[in-house]
């Protein structure tokens, strides 16, 4: 996770109206979708999969030092849950996805969530894309070799969140163009 | 008596004179010619006024609005038409009626008189002494001919007083002392050329006088034709003693009763039988000259209070202040506070001031407005008409003394300002005791206009001193101030005469934000103009460098503005900068930061394209 270069903020990052939340709903429209695209780029750049909002309301993303302005708690929710909803209800196209407070500890409900900078479908498409690519096709991978192996260091998915792996290696498995085998842990994946 | 053409205010109510003071207002009011009807003018407001009565249709007011001064009236009589009484004036049932009766041009004759006394040759103007002042629509002007040829006057001569008739051929504005001139008919001495001008001139400005002047011109043609025909077609009989003369005598050979009445109103009954309509076209009605009777025809009542008001107008002739020029003060309504009041402002400018210099003399006059001030209040307060008649003085005078006790120092100096200088709409204010009671209505709409007017009067300029917008509360606080606490307008009517203007088509608005703030404004004034201004001044701020470095880059940004900047560049009140902002930003021009500062608007960069 760690990274070399700086993250490069948008302009309307320095923009102070930017962090109070617009009561015209197409300046709001306008206001979350730039939220999101922030939230994405920002997790792209630092290969962050779930975003944990207790922790990134002090993280640059959301507090703004040089203008001392700040996205709180409850408003990161508000963008959140609007990344969450599809298009056609007025969201942001599915572009996170809450984790269920269960699976993630104690930190309360809605508290973390994916970052779908890549939908899983999408990354379902890159995998396809590179087991076609270095003709692998009908080959067995385990999913560590995938995320981790050698040969997958230049790829885009090198260091992938497990759990997002196996999110896009289902979609794959529905589409018929994988198997997922194994037990928790120690899944392995046949391309076909 | 002449309809004269009316200017009127920007609320379609007439426009006063300096002095002139509104004293009553009626509307559903027609208006009549003699006894007929004169079409367009049927229904429409009637307003008296200290110096004139003035007719505004309620429909298209613009073309159809028509003023006759008090001082060209001779009387107003009020008559209550029954079917019974009177049975031409009415079928079943007939409005009651105002006829005014105009005077007899005396004033002309005067005039020409005194002019033409002189023994200098008479400029061209005075010797068409025929020709009225005002001038006529061509309809009316052909008169028999401008020259004033049909002349039937009689010279005496000097030697041997002997009654010569002036030749029908003698044109005083031609005639020299070379003019010849026939000798006296008794003792055959030539007249001097005076003489007979003078009779001449005199014998044109008499014809002129005498009262009912046809309101059909050709019926005096005909007369004046005659005459200088010397045609012996119609004798003319004495309407007194019933002898039967010449049709060229203007005067009863017998008992020298003036005939020209007896045929001229022969004539005018003629015509009226011939033409039973208004004898002048009705797009012409102004600078009409009207020599019969002028009916209102009250059909919505009001017409005893307008009568007495018109009686006691007619009575106070207030319209011979217009042309003194050092104003003595505009109260002669009562006699007790006449001498007091004259004596106000310049202490009789008349009067030599006795001349005395440096302190002494600032001394002198300081003791003389003192005692002019004390005359005043004194009189002022002895009985009420007294106090009426000075309020105009009384309330100039507090203002001053509020003013030198720095009074003034407290409150916003922009609405003090316009507070103090709205004194003068005090002539223009309608009082509920202008109207008939129980015309609710027709104060409302009064009211209204009375506000668009106070509101778009560009001396005053209250609307404008407020950048445009007011809210209504503001408004009804100065507007009652500016009446000086006297006939103070509730705030249900305050609100329901605004909401008239839309109606009455004034050039004000009323306007509901969201909150459900109401304002005044300017009819063509909209969201969207609000909107560009707001965005032309965030430009004008994005060019400007910031004091500080800031943190963001202004070049896109610009900068930030809070409700109070707004209010100060647009000169509107918080309330109204607040509202405005939230309407642009309910339009998407604008959006909101909010912090620790408060609330602060930023030029919309979301929306558009210049920040990604």
């Amino acid at each position: 996770m760690a990274t070399t270069t700086l993250f490069q903020f948008p302009p309307t990052y320095n923009f102070p109206p930017f962090f109070t939340p617009q009561p015209n709903t197409n300046t709001r429209q306008a206001q979350l979708q730039k939220w999101s695209s922030l939230i994405q780029a920002w997790c792209r750049h630092h290969r962050q999969y779930r975003l944990s909002l207790v922790e990134a309301v002090d993280s640059p993303l959301f507090h703004n030092a040089a203008l001392r302005k700040r996205l709180d708690l409850r408003e990161a929710r508000d963008v959140i849950d609007w990344m969450v909803k599809s298009e056609e209800e007025g969201g942001g196209g599915r572009r996170a996805e809450w984790i269920d407070s269960s699976s993630s500890g104690s930190q309360g409900p809605k508290s973390v969530a994916w970052i779908w900078w890549r939908r899983p479908e999408e990354w379902a498409d890159v995998l396809v894309d590179w087991v076609e690519g270095t003709g692998q096709k009908g080959a067995v991978l385990t999913v560590y070799e995938l995320v981790q192996g050698e040969a997958t260091v230049s790829q885009e998915f090198h260091g992938m969140d497990n759990d997002v792996m196996l999110k896009a290696l289902s979609v794959l498995a529905k589409r018929g163009k994988a198997h997922v085998f194994g037990s928790e842990g120690q899944e392995g994946v046949k391309f076909f | 008596m002449f309809f004269k053409s009316l200017d009127l205010t920007t609320a379609l109510r007439p426009l006063l004179l300096p002095d002139e003071t509104l004293l009553f207002v009626q509307d559903a009011v027609g208006l009549y010619e003699g006894k007929y009807k004169i079409p367009d003018y049927q229904n429409g407001h009637a307003y008296l006024t200290s110096h004139r009565v003035c007719y505004i249709a309620a429909e298209d007011p613009r073309k159809f609005s028509v003023a006759i001064d008090l001082k060209e009236i001779d009387r107003a009589e009020y008559q209550v038409s029954t079917v019974f009484e009177n049975m031409k004036a009415g079928f079943l049932k007939s409005s009651p009626k105002i006829t005014i009766y105009p005077k007899p041009q005396k004033s002309k004759t005067d005039k020409s008189r005194s002019a033409t006394s002189s023994p200098a040759v008479p400029s061209s103007s005075t010797l068409h002494p025929g020709k009225p002042l005002s001038p006529l629509p061509p309809s009316i002007a052909p008169q028999p001919s401008p020259s004033p040829k049909p002349i039937n006057a009689t010279w005496i001569c000097p030697i041997c007083s002997f009654s010569n008739p002036v030749p029908s051929n003698f044109d005083p504005a031609t005639a020299t002392a070379t003019t010849n001139l026939p000798p006296c008919l008794a003792c055959g001495i030539k007249p001097p050329l005076t003489t007979v001008l003078k009779a001449a001139i005199n014998a044109a400005a008499s014809r002129e006088s005498p009262l009912p002047r046809p309101s059909s011109l050709p019926a005096c043609e005909h007369t004046s034709s005659t005459t200088s025909n010397q045609s012996a077609s119609g004798s003319v009989s004495c309407p007194r003693c019933t002898f039967v003369n010449h049709p060229s005598l203007i005067e009863c050979e017998m008992c020298g009763t003036s005939l020209i009445v007896a045929a001229s109103s022969a004539g005018n009954g003629n015509l009226h039988v011939e033409s039973p309509a208004p004898s002048f076209e009705q797009s012409r009605i102004p600078n009409t000259e009207v020599s019969e009777t002028i009916k209102l025809s009250f059909r919505a009542g009001g017409e005893k209070t307008f009568h007495e008001r018109l009686k006691g107008a007619l009575v106070q002739r207030k319209w011979l202040l217009q042309n003194a020029p050092p104003v003595p003060p505009p109260s002669q309504s009562s006699t007790t506070s006449a001498p007091s009041t004259a004596t106000l402002k310049s202490p009789q400018p008349a009067a030599p001031r006795p001349t005395a210099v440096g302190i002494a003399g600032l001394e002198q006059r300081g003791l003389e407005a003192r005692m002019n001030n004390q005359l005043v209040i004194g009189n002022a307060f002895e009985d009420l008409e007294a106090l009426m008649a000075s309020a105009k003085q009384i309330v100039a005078l507090a203002e001053t003394l509020a003013r030198e006790s720095g009074m003034s120092s407290e409150g916003s100096a922009e609405t003090h300002a316009v507070l103090s200088e709205s004194v003068a709409a005090l002539g223009m204010v309608t009082t509920k005791d202008m109207l008939s009671s129980g015309s609710e209505n027709l104060y409302l709409s009064e009211l209204a206009r009375n506000l668009a007017e106070y509101l778009t009067d560009d001396r005053k300029g209250v609307l404008q001193r407020e950048g445009g917008i007011m809210s209504l509360i503001d408004l009804w606080a100065v507007f009652n101030r500016s009446r000086n606490g006297v006939e103070l307008i509730s705030p249900s009517d305050f609100q329901r005469a605004a909401e008239l203007w839309e109606k009455l088509k004034l050039p004000v608005r009323l306007r509901r934000f969201k909150s459900g703030l109401l304002v005044v404004q300017r009819y063509d004034w909209s969201d969207d103009k609000t909107v560009r201004q707001l965005q032309d001044w965030m430009e004008e701020l994005r060019q400007v460098p910031p004091d500080e470095p800031v943190p963001w880059d202004w070049t896109v940004f610009g900068r930030a503005v809070t409700a109070q900047e707004t209010a100060q560049r647009f000169m509107w009140s918080v309330g109204v900068a607040v509202e405005e902002l939230e309407m642009a930003e309910d339009r998407g021009a604008l959006c909101r930061e909010e912090g620790i500062e408060g609330l602060r608007f930023w030029s919309n960069r979301f929306t558009d394209s210049l920040a990604v």
